[in-house]
């Protein structure tokens, strides 16, 4: 049964909850579902799930209300859109701003209830009789269906069936990735793609991380883990197999071309130096590098004199691609329209603006899913408004988008490290930040820029060489620390990884370091024993900051690089804190001219603020991230 | 009819002598007395204008998110919480008198409040409504103090810092809010810990000497510990409640800075 249903402004004022189910609600669901998805631009999702409930809500932008219901999680309400959508009518007819309580409002809900669980119930009469195959089948799925585990695929496989159900609540929406409860339920309740779902279902990862799973697994340690093994195992039997794989084949094999007997020694050729790296090398020259100000000091002028331009430009556009539409419409009607601002927003019109928008975002480079996201969320929070006198839809939305835009790049939590190496200094430990990425992003280079910029704050900085894989590696740390004239710790190639990392921290403990940056090898996210060792090396060390290194040419890889990489951290991971990326830093940003749309993309997917951004191949070449520059830029 | 005629006529007359008196003045003497007069109305007019920009009204309801601002929001203007608050999505604004005053006789000028979001995805909003604001209230979770006194002094720092504040020395009241209940801090404890984190903040951000883009200014003496009383705008302390309405200290700051 429905657990609670509340109305509330967007300004946060709750203006009715069903006192008949006056049951107190465990936690507090709302403000999570508030800050979790309604804020971070996901409120085009079918629902939400929290702990035991599961939350579905429905806007009414014209007078700004929220209408949220909340019900277990293992019950399946086919009713509850129809009902959000009807007390969202009944209720915009009474709603007053003046007004602040609406006891009547009582029982015209409880008329609505009964009306949706009637027609609830003939729905699910009707699915029934037109059921012929294994029920037993079903009941399985039942009790699988309220865990995650679907992929776009098996959505896309669902979704000719879920139209025939909750057609007037859902409106057929195939582009959500959280394999939620409902969606196991259109796969329940379609009969003929039953076995194909099966199937799809069985063999296919998560492609997106959940970002309810992700809280889940933020806040509860163990639990979280242990229900996400479970998830995993039952939901994806192919992934279980495969984690049984890996333990076997743990090492390559190098790979014999000919008959002739494969060489069996490794090639080491790791220098017998000492700890700090003075080798039995020649004198290199060793300039105390000292390139003047790193850019992230700098303040970053941008003319204003582009905006006004790019505004002129973009309106053009606008006007170009509206002037199509428009004649469907009747140009005069549609003009009138705009001066006298009284239309209200319908998803018909707002498709061909947000149509375009999403083609421009692309253009510059946001991954596809994260366009389509976006767009479903900004849809979802203007539909039913009011257009303001004079605007055109396009500018409206581009409002939206714009504001959306701006409200996903501001970082949740404060991204000042000084203050935590300060901090950390306090406690007399060293600050321990770790690099991590897929292979040639630049993980070495940027951590000797980030090593430059701590450096020229009067902090110590030690580095960790903890790539032991990649020829080379400790030789580039080593050059760059003699440029810097900084200790590193390094241990050569060959040694695990997770240890090197643990002794250069207690080395940085003995010598006081403020800073240790630790270089990690760079690994491909779906490399199972290579995300192992990191995994292993995270545990072990418990860094303060698991920086994840991405460049910004990447396109629609960067979704799968971070997803899978946070979810393997989070597998991974063993009792107590499961620790997730905690930031980003930007690579290659002087290559890409306007196409910064990887910026955005990674910061949807993980919400993990960008940190840093490296912009060139010097010490000084990294800086913060402008939101407003690449906002503009991106709607250019 | 005759009486109009001689009506007209009579003005006529006039007109013709006004018109024989004008020319017996020496131009230039005319074009000085019309000059004169024209500055003069422009002169009236423009200081109509400066005289006409009142002081602004609008006072800002800030802090982090969850420290009870809506619900301050609300008492301050209805005297009741309603039913409730969630997690402010946009902000709250209304131009009122407060509920306590409804009995005062006689017109009151009405106060703008605006509560702004303390969710930091939406701290932008914040900085539209600085440029008009007269006063700031920042509101503080006395109860859930020490978790948060990072984040609150952060935000606090973010506030003083900014240029329109510390141009026009926009007065902040730092309200300690839920004292009702019983592990609440006081307001003094909590003075001195956002002091503290202020210093540690300021040695942290400002060792740039020269460029520094997170902040407008600095704040504070250098070379001694930050206090309260170095800020250019006033900054006091004060306690509320909420929940139960006891909202007297932040009602005496308002009026002290929009009068009734």
């Amino acid at each position: 049964m429905l657990e609670q249903l509340l109305i509330f402004t967007r300004g946060g004022l709750i203006l009715w909850t069903c006192k008949e189910l006056g049951n107190a609600l465990k936690g507090s669901p709302i403000d999570t579902l508030i800050r979790s998805c309604l804020l971070e631009e996901r409120s085009g999702e079918v629902s939400f799930n929290y702990e035991a409930y599961t939350l579905k809500w429905t806007f009414h932008n014209d007078l700004g209300l929220v209408f949220v219901a909340v019900y277990q999680r293992i019950l399946h309400l086919l009713y509850v859109d129809d009902l959000l959508n009807m007390v969202k009518e009944s209720f915009s007819e009474v709603y007053d701003p003046k007004r602040m309580s609406y006891d009547d409002f009582e029982e015209t809900f409880r008329q609505l209830r009964k009306e949706a669980e009637a027609r609830g119930e003939e729905l699910r009469k009707s699915k029934q009789v037109g059921k012929g195959l294994g029920s037993v089948k079903k009941q399985g799925q039942v009790a699988k269906s309220g865990l995650d585990g679907g992929s776009k695929q098996s959505n896309g496989e669902s979704g000719g069936g879920s139209k025939k159900d909750d057609g007037d609540g859902d409106k057929g929406k195939v582009g959500s990735l959280m394999m939620m409860m409902t969606n196991g339920n259109h796969a329940n309740d379609s009969d003929k793609t039953d076995d194909f779902v099966n199937g799809k279902e069985n063999t296919t990862d998560n492609v997106v991380v959940d970002p309810s799973k992700l809280l889940k697994l933020r806040s509860k340690g163990v639990r979280g883990r242990g229900g996400v093994r479970k998830i995993d195992s039952i939901g994806n039997k192919s992934s279980k197999v495969t984690a049984v794989e890996p333990p076997k084949k743990a090492t390559k094999k190098n790979r014999v071309w000919d008959d002739a007997a494969p060489k069996q020694v490794k090639l080491d050729f790791t220098d017998s130096v000492g700890e700090n790296g003075n080798g039995n090398e020649e004198h290199v020259d060793i300039v105390a590098a000292d390139q003047g100000e790193s850019m992230m000091d700098k303040e970053e002028v941008f003319s204003s004199d582009g905006e006004s331009e790019g505004d002129d430009d973009d309106d053009d556009e606008a006007r170009s691609d509206e002037k199509p539409e428009a004649k469907k419409k009747g140009w005069f009607s549609s003009v009138f329209q705009s001066i006298t601002g009284k239309a209200n927003l319908e998803r018909t019109d707002l498709e061909p603006a947000l149509k375009a928008l999403k083609e421009r975002l692309m253009t510059k480079n946001v991954a596809e899913e994260i366009a389509e996201k976006l767009c479903e969320s900004v849809e979802a929070s203007l539909e039913g408004k009011k257009l303001a006198s004079f605007t055109r839809i396009s500018s409206t939305v581009q409002g939206a988008m714009e504001e959306a835009l701006i409200r996903i790049l501001t970082p949740r939590r404060s991204i000042d490290i000084m203050r935590d190496v300060h901090a950390a200094k306090e406690q007399r430990r060293p600050y321990v930040v770790v690099f991590v990425g897929v292979n040639g992003v630049g993980k070495s280079t940027n951590l000797a820029k980030v090593a430059y910029w701590l450096q020229q704050h009067k902090v110590s900085v030690m580095m960790a060489a903890c790539d032991t894989f990649r020829s080379g590696a400790v030789e580039q740390l080593r050059t760059h620390a003699r440029r810097l004239q900084i200790p590193i710790f390094e241990k050569g190639y060959e040694k695990d990884p997770a240890v090197v990392a643990k002794e250069a921290i207690q080395e940085a403990t003995r010598n006081g370091s403020d800073v240790v940056l630790v270089d990690t090898a760079g690994r491909m996210q779906d490399n199972e024993p290579l995300m192992r060792a990191l995994s292993k090396l995270i545990n072990l060390n418990k860094p303060d900051l698991v920086l994840f290194v991405g460049e910004a040419l990447v396109g629609n890889d960067a979704v799968d690089q971070l997803s899978k990489f946070n979810q393997k951290l989070s597998d991974l991971s063993n009792t107590g804190t499961t620790r997730l990326i905690d930031g980003i830093l930007l690579t290659k940003f002087d290559t890409i001219d306007d196409k910064v749309g990887a910026a955005l993309s990674m910061v949807y997917i993980s919400g993990a603020p960008v940190m840093f951004v490296g912009c060139g191949q010097s010490y000084t070449d990294l800086k913060k991230l402008n939101v407003k520059a690449i906002v503009k830029t991106l709607l250019k | 009819m005759e009486k109009l005629e001689d009506l007209k006529i009579v003005a006529e007359q006039w007109w013709n002598q006004g018109i024989e008196y004008l020319q017996k003045i020496p131009p230039n003497q005319l074009y000085a007395a019309i000059g004169v007069l024209l500055f003069t109305t422009v002169l009236l007019l423009l200081s109509f204008r400066l005289v006409r920009r009142t002081k602004s009204n609008t006072v800002l309801l800030s802090g982090l998110t969850g420290s009870g601002k809506t619900v301050l929001f609300y008492q301050l203007r209805d005297g009741s919480s309603h039913q409730g608050t969630v997690t402010s999505m946009e902000p709250n604004e209304g131009t009122f008198i407060f509920h306590t005053e409804n009995s005062k006789k006689g017109k009151i000028k009405p106060v703008h409040l605006v509560d702004v979001p303390g969710h930091s995805r939406l701290r932008p909003k914040l900085e539209e409504f600085l440029p008009q604001a007269a006063a700031i209230v920042f509101v503080v979770d006395a109860l859930e103090f020490l978790p948060n006194c990072r984040a609150a002094s952060e935000y606090l720092y973010d506030i003083l810092t900014n240029a329109n504040v510390v141009k026009k020395k926009i007065p902040v009241l730092l309200c300690c809010n839920k004292t009702d209940k019983l592990t609440a801090h006081t307001k003094e404890f909590i003075r001195k810990q956002m002091e503290k984190e202020i210093e540690k903040l300021r040695a942290s951000r400002s060792a740039v000497s020269t460029a520094d883009i997170a902040n407008d200014f600095t704040i504070g003496i250098e070379g001694e510990v930050f206090s309260f009383s170095h800020c250019g705008n006033k900054v006091t302390v004060a306690e509320a409640s909420g929940l139960n309405g006891e909202t007297v200290q932040i009602q005496d700051f308002i009026r002290e800075y929009i009068k009734p």
